[in-house]
């Protein structure tokens, strides 16, 4: 369920999020290993947690409280319990991004140019919560070496794009080499621009699994501008009915 | 006297060569009435567009709105705008207020996306502020408090949407967040400029705000004067009254102040002075080479002339006072016959819809010329000046011709 996660974190913009197995011997591993570690730790049937997005920026904070569920890699629901955006509905199937709106008469699916939009004004796109293959089905990963995060030793790796169904054709990833969870990301355009990076504050450990419950995410392209997450409470291996993350019930 | 009387009667001795220096002027003079009257007409035009589409005679924002536009900063907009309203309205210079919100959107239809400009008026205000009802073209206006709306004929015919269709826009709210909400079409509006014919929509004010999150806020208020008061003068008095009514946040901003279209147009004036100044000159050529003309035929009588003792200043004089009538006859034509064209046109409008396509101005597709005296009467003199003035030149010639070598000829 680390997919899971990270799609439930996604949702909110993470791409990443990490429980560790076991620590290994620096460079004992492949950069592969490395990445199906980390998604091994991925792995849960469902979640469920509730939270809060702080948008900062330079018009000052802004704070968002959501509820979401999630079901394996590809399946996630948002629902935000602010005010401001109280009912309003993010829906995530396979690469599908589906917005409900209270006012709305017709559930609003996103493609094209408005994936790019940014979700409720935050630093993370609609984009980023696509792309639910596993990291080394969508991207070629290499061992670059050994760098210091927060004062953990990490694996640095790269990945690049095989193709054009991401949305960053190359990602740079901090793995903690002991508890093999992502310290920091940094996401590169085409011409080798930096567009975001996260950093992961905060984890937190349950059933064996340790995941991120605090992190931030900067895009780059914005000034002042960054987006923390903070995943209040989370329930991992819950029941919750396949039919809702169906377009139907979305409108209810 | 006498030279006057000579002078004209020079002028008639050769008519046809007189007229074509004459025609020279005229077209000249015709050409800039017409350009003269079409500049006023577009001046008015965009005047009126500005005043009422798009700033007001005065327009009230936040004084930061403008620094943020591009980030479409809804939050600082004037807020409990109702209670502002109302003083506004008991100022005796105010004839009618509009508030608004403008926001950028996204429209939603069957999969596909389109990106529209939406506005939030109070219908029964706009009825009066904009003559809403006159651009309705299809359907009716939407009403206050309803998810009506009117959309504009270039983007219902973008999005094939017709009275009676739904859409549904997404778009960013005051707290930053996004919201949608679904509109009926109750009517299709065609504007007289392009700028609000192409993804271009208005909904109540009332469910903007709901959907917004505005809650009391508008993002401006556009104000009209009553005649007689000076846009320029109201601003600067609105903006100490907003201080004293403890709103120091938000700008009063008289319209020439805000848009560029009009200070375009009011170059174009400019630069249409320094057109005309050319083609006087170039008009001037024709008088100035039948002068030269004249004066090499006439140099037997010239030297006859100075001989019998007329000074060379008189002899200057005789020929300036030719070219004088030539350029005075040419440019009352030329006026009259501007006035002549201006005057049909300045009724039924000149149509450049196709040139205006898709063009971001507010300058109507229609434009009709308005005769103005002050450039029509300026006209007149700048070309007899002009062409008076360049005949100066040979005039002068026909001075220094001696006697004894024009009479040599004989």
């Amino acid at each position: 369920m680390h997919t899971a996660h990270k799609k439930t974190l996604l949702l909110i913009g993470i791409l990443l999020s990490v429980s560790m197995l076991s620590s290994l011997p620096l460079f004992a591993i492949s950069a592969e290993e490395i990445i199906r570690k980390l998604e091994e730790n991925q792995v849960h049937e469902t979640a469920r947690s509730e939270g809060k997005m702080i948008i900062n920026d330079r018009f000052g904070e802004k704070v968002t409280t959501f509820k979401s569920w999630a079901e394996g890699e590809e399946k996630t629901l948002i629902e935000f319990t602010s005010r401001q955006e109280r009912g309003q509905k993010i829906l995530r199937t396979d690469d599908e991004i589906y917005l409900y709106f209270p006012d709305a008469a017709e559930v609003i699916r996103l493609q094209g140019a408005a994936l790019r939009d940014s979700v409720l004004g935050s630093d993370m796109s609609y984009e980023d919560m696509t792309g639910g293959k596993g990291l080394l089905d969508s991207y070629r990963a290499t061992l670059l070496g050994t760098e210091k995060i927060d004062g953990q030793e990490c694996y640095k790796i790269e990945l690049k794009a095989k193709g054009r169904g991401v949305p960053y054709p190359r990602e740079i990833l901090w793995v903690d080499s002991e508890i093999f969870v992502t310290r920091r990301v940094h996401m590169f355009s085409l011409s080798e621009k930096l567009l975001k990076e996260m950093r992961i504050e905060e984890y937190r450990s349950l059933k064996g699994k340790t995941f991120p419950v605090r992190f931030i995410i900067e895009d780059k392209m914005k000034r002042n501008s960054s987006t923390e997450f903070v995943i209040e409470s989370i329930e991992i291996g819950v029941d919750i009915p396949s039919s809702r993350f169906s377009l139907e019930e979305l409108t209810w | 006297m006498k030279l006057r009387k000579i002078a004209w009667r020079n002028i008639r001795r050769n008519t046809r060569r007189s007229i074509l220096s004459m025609s020279a002027v005229a077209i000249a003079a015709m050409a800039f009435v017409f350009l003269f009257s079409m500049i006023e007409g577009m001046k008015q035009d965009v005047a009126y567009n500005l005043q009422t589409f798009v700033t007001g005679e005065v327009r009230i924002r936040h004084s930061e709105f403008e620094k943020y536009k591009h980030l479409n900063p809804l939050h600082l907009g004037v807020d409990n705008y109702t209670a502002l309203a109302e003083r506004l309205e008991s100022m005796e210079a105010v004839r009618t207020i509009s508030p608004r919100i403008k926001f950028p959107t996204a429209i939603y239809k069957e999969g596909s996306t389109y990106r529209a400009q939406g506005q939030g008026v109070d219908f029964e205000r706009e009825a009066e502020y904009q003559g809403l009802e006159e651009y309705v073209v299809k359907g009716r206006m939407p009403r206050n408090g309803q998810n009506e709306v009117l959309v504009a004929t270039g983007l219902a015919k973008e999005m094939n949407l017709d009275i009676g269709d739904n859409f549904t826009l997404l778009t960013q709210t005051r707290g930053r967040g996004m919201n949608a909400i679904t509109f009926k079409i109750t009517g299709l509006s065609h504007y007289q400029f392009d700028g609000l014919n192409n993804s271009f929509f208005q909904a109540p004010l009332d469910r903007v705000q709901y959907f917004l999150r505005m809650d009391n806020s508008v993002s401006e208020i556009l104000i009209k004067l009553k005649e007689n008061y000076s846009a320029e003068e109201f601003a600067a008095g609105l903006n100490s009254s907003l201080t004293d009514w403890g709103r120091p946040q938000l700008e009063a901003r008289m319209w020439k102040d805000i848009s560029q279209t009009y200070s375009f147009v009011v170059m174009a004036d400019a630069i249409y002075f320094i057109i005309a100044l050319m083609f006087f000159l170039l008009g001037s050529t024709v008088i100035i080479n039948t002068m030269m003309m004249t004066i090499f035929e006439r140099r037997k009588e010239i030297g006859t002339i100075n001989a019998m003792g007329m000074t060379g200043p008189e002899i200057v004089r005789l020929f300036f006072l030719e070219a004088f009538f030539i350029a005075a006859i040419g440019s009352f034509v030329g006026v009259l016959a501007g006035i002549g064209i201006t005057y049909p046109t300045s009724i039924y409008g000149l149509n450049f819809s196709a040139a205006m396509e898709g063009v971001d101005m507010e300058v109507s597709q229609i434009l009709r010329p308005v005769l103005n005296f002050k450039s029509t009467l300026f006209v007149f003199l700048y070309s007899t000046f002009i062409a008076s003035v360049a005949s100066f030149i040979p005039s002068r010639k026909s001075a220094k011709i001696k006697p004894v070598e024009a009479l040599r000829a004989i």
